[in-house]
């Protein structure tokens, strides 16, 4: 096929592109995991406050990837590195499933459990880490493989602001009507998310509680 | 203002509690002696789930007083109060992600006590509520209620607590089941003198298992009585429960079999 | 033991990210971008053939990014080691700095700043000036008589302008343009692809247009450029834009680099430029021929 071979004969530039990708993808993905858990937890303790984080959660997921790499891209310290400005997009873009994931996942915990626990005398800590934790993590991983397959996608259109990754293939094979420059790049990212939803898939599933 | 018997383990002084527009408890007064078993008998709403929960600060009194061996509970540490209590609820409450042996354990393990105290103390634990050792490495999705509930009761004894809360803890059985129970927990208190505060609607479990029955209604104690005056009581209220639950209640106020 | 692996698969993840983060040392190679406008390919071309021949290093093209801003994005994060780009270009919409009067030590201000601000440096200039250049038919340069955009301000209310996108858009554009000359059109001027403004120049349906100087065009389509006699437009020589660090590791690069200073002449330029668009070669040949033609490669 000779998208294949074009892909061997430029296998040193997919992988770079690929790494890039991961990279974009990964570090992004890790910020929104930090952020959105404990904000998530917060929301579930809190109750007062989970529409007012959902709600802005959602209003960020709702704006359009390329139009919030827009807005953002004024900002000097933003635009002066693509990647960085790509990394702050797709970390939002990210916190909606995290968060709203975690905060189901903690509430769906058998409140019998949660008041068992804490007669037991667990303090909140301990309640938070060896019970509601354990039991919520299937369901929060769940939201971390949307927020993850979400960012493969949204960071394809991140190279169109020169942030690199594999849409900088997709955009130069637009721009030189070349479909092996275009595949060399749909190709990796379609398979990195495929591969990404299966195997976070996979580990969800190990984790479920009985 | 009666004079507090030395032996009190729990006493409630003048407690009331609220919650919005809604008073849940007023005026309670009450002194739970040390080693008896005190049943909260009353109907839905009556507040004794509530009194219940004062006493391991899971609430706190909006007025008034709980103490527990005598320190006022406002003055304890919480997470020490609860550690020294034991807490069996009707839903049970096991934790789905450990085996019966950590869920058993928790509370001695982050008590810091040493592995192989912690595996003879649920060996032991299991054996005084009726289980044989191979359940430790059960999970509690493989047990049935009744196993479940008996393992809710092995995990409040675990740290050896001196006071037992209990709320409708067979309530969510079969009859079968829950008469087996009621029968050995009768037995194992009888062993083991724990104060004991038991909140139930059934009146032939609370003349089966309490030393006392404190009888409560809309928030209010309205009268405590040992099973035998209950059952002769003229109390409008408490003959009213008594004619609800009809005939065999003397046998069951006698202990003897149901 | 759940946690013993959860926490080796997150070192794991964390390895691997790590690994992609270093930027890409490119050991024994060069990679050469380009945007994506056939002269920028020529001459991204042109270093591409000009270091492969000159050094045993492997050149590696990235072409057809697409623009100023993803080219700056892409040499900063080592993602290209060399790219063409214009002094005027790197001024205004990189520097974001006014030409000032005269337009004076344009390259020396660029070169200065990239390597103080970005770890870049610039090659010498190749040698042409492709500035903005404001086309006119040649018919109607010779009918009105006019040769300089002051001239034309006269006519500009009948006229119609067509632009490219980032001429309209750019402070060194059409807005500072119309400003200088006071122009005024009769209508908004027409955005159109940078392809097409020639033609649609030749066949009546613009009167004036942006284009450049070395557009290859001009001369096949007989059109006049006219003389920006108050100068507004800074000179856009082009230059190689170098990362700091891939001199270091390749001087050699810096070395071929040289060679081409001054090579190529604005009519030269534009007859690249018209053999690769008009002629429809392929850009590898024209570079070829004209490398060959200066002795640069065999």
């Amino acid at each position: 096929m000779n998208v294949v071979r074009f892909i061997l004969q430029n296998r040193g530039e997919v992988w770079e592109s690929t790494l890039q990708h991961l990279w974009l993808v990964g570090l992004s993905t890790m910020f929104a995991t930090a952020i959105g858990v404990p904000l998530g937890i917060l929301i579930a303790h809190r109750t007062r406050l989970n529409k007012p984080v959902l709600a802005t959660a959602n209003i960020i997921q709702t704006i359009p990837g390329l139009a919030l790499f827009g807005f953002l891209l004024p900002v000097s310290w933003l635009g002066a590195r693509a990647d960085r400005l790509a990394i702050l997009a797709l970390t939002l873009y990210a916190l909606l499933p995290i968060i709203r994931n975690t905060y189901t996942g903690i509430r769906g915990v058998d409140p019998a459990v949660v008041e068992a626990g804490r007669g037991m005398g667990l303090t909140e800590s301990q309640l938070l880490f060896q019970v509601e934790l354990p039991l919520a993590v299937s369901v929060i991983l769940s939201g971390v493989r949307v927020a993850v397959v979400i960012s493969v996608g949204l960071a394809t259109i991140a190279a169109a602001i020169g942030a690199g990754g594999l849409g900088e293939f997709i955009f130069r094979g637009l721009a030189m009507v070349d479909n092996r420059v275009i595949l060399a790049g749909a190709i990796p990212a379609a398979i990195l998310a495929l591969v990404a939803d299966i195997g976070v898939g996979w580990i969800e599933r190990r984790l479920q509680p009985r | 203002m009666q004079p507090i018997p030395a032996s009190a383990a729990i006493e409630f002084r003048d407690v009331s509690y609220r919650v919005a527009d809604t008073q849940i408890l007023s005026g309670l007064n009450l002194q739970v002696e040390k080693g008896e078993t005190l049943v909260l008998l009353g109907r839905s709403g009556s507040g004794k789930t509530t009194t219940l929960k004062l006493v391991n600060r899971l609430l706190s009194p909006t007025t008034g007083e709980v103490r527990v061996k005598g320190v006022p509970n406002a003055e304890s540490d919480v997470i020490r109060l609860r550690r020294g209590i034991g807490y069996v609820i009707q839903d049970v409450g096991l934790f789905p992600h450990f085996t019966v042996q950590r869920n058993i354990g928790l509370v001695p393990k982050i008590e810091g006590w040493p592995q192989d105290r912690i595996r003879a103390r649920v060996v032991e634990l299991l054996q005084v509520v009726g289980l044989g050792p191979e359940m430790a490495t059960r999970y509690p999705h493989q047990l049935s209620g009744g196993q479940r509930q008996r393992v809710g009761v092995a995990r409040a004894l675990a740290a050896d607590p001196e006071v037992l809360l209990m709320d409708e803890p067979f309530g969510a059985l079969d009859p079968l089941t829950r008469d087996e129970l009621q029968r050995e927990f009768f037995l194992l208190q009888q062993r083991l003198h724990k104060t004991v505060v038991f909140v139930t609607h059934d009146l032939r479990e609370a003349l089966r298992l309490g030393s006392r029955i404190a009888l409560m209604e809309a928030g209010r104690l309205v009268t405590v009585l040992t099973p035998q005056e209950f059952l002769r009581s003229t109390d409008p209220w408490a003959s009213a429960y008594v004619r609800a639950f009809g005939d065999g209640l003397e046998s069951a106020a006698n202990r003897g079999a149901s | 033991m759940r946690i013993l692996r959860l926490s080796l698969g997150l070192l794991a993840l964390v390895m691997v990210l790590l690994l992609a983060s270093c930027s890409p040392s490119h050991a024994d190679r060069v990679v050469i971008g380009s945007k994506n406008f056939t002269e920028s390919l020529i001459l991204g071309e042109l270093i591409a053939q000009q270091i492969e021949a000159h050094t045993t290093l492997k050149v590696e093209r990235r072409f057809y990014l697409a623009g100023t801003y993803i080219c700056q994005q892409a040499i900063l994060a080592g993602r290209i080691d060399v790219y063409p780009e214009y002094t005027g270009t790197a001024l205004t919409a990189i520097l974001k700095q006014n030409a000032g009067p005269d337009n004076q030590n344009v390259y020396q201000r660029v070169k200065d700043a990239y390597e103080q601000r970005f770890g870049l440096t610039l090659g010498p200039a190749l040698g042409f000036n492709d500035t903005f250049a404001m086309e006119i038919r040649g018919d109607d340069a010779r009918r009105l008589n006019i040769k300089t955009l002051s001239q034309a301000s006269a006519f500009a209310p009948k006229w119609r302008a067509g632009f490219g996108y980032e001429f309209m858009e750019r402070s060194d554009g059409y807005r500072g343009l119309a400003e200088t000359y006071g122009l005024h059109f009769a209508e908004q001027p027409r955005v159109m692809d940078l392809g097409l403004l020639a033609r649609a120049l030749r066949d009546h349906q613009i009167d004036l247009a942006a284009g450049n100087a070395t557009d290859g065009l001009i001369t096949a389509l007989d059109l006049f450029v006219l003389e920006d006699d108050k100068h507004y437009f800074p000179p856009y020589e082009a230059v190689p834009v170098i990362r700091e660090q891939t001199l270091r590791e390749h001087p050699e690069v810096g070395l071929a680099l040289a060679e081409l200073a001054g090579k190529i002449s604005d009519d030269e330029m534009r007859r690249m430029n018209y053999a690769a668009d008009g002629q429809h070669r392929e850009a590898k040949e024209v570079v070829q021929e004209f490398l060959r033609s200066k002795r640069l490669i065999q």
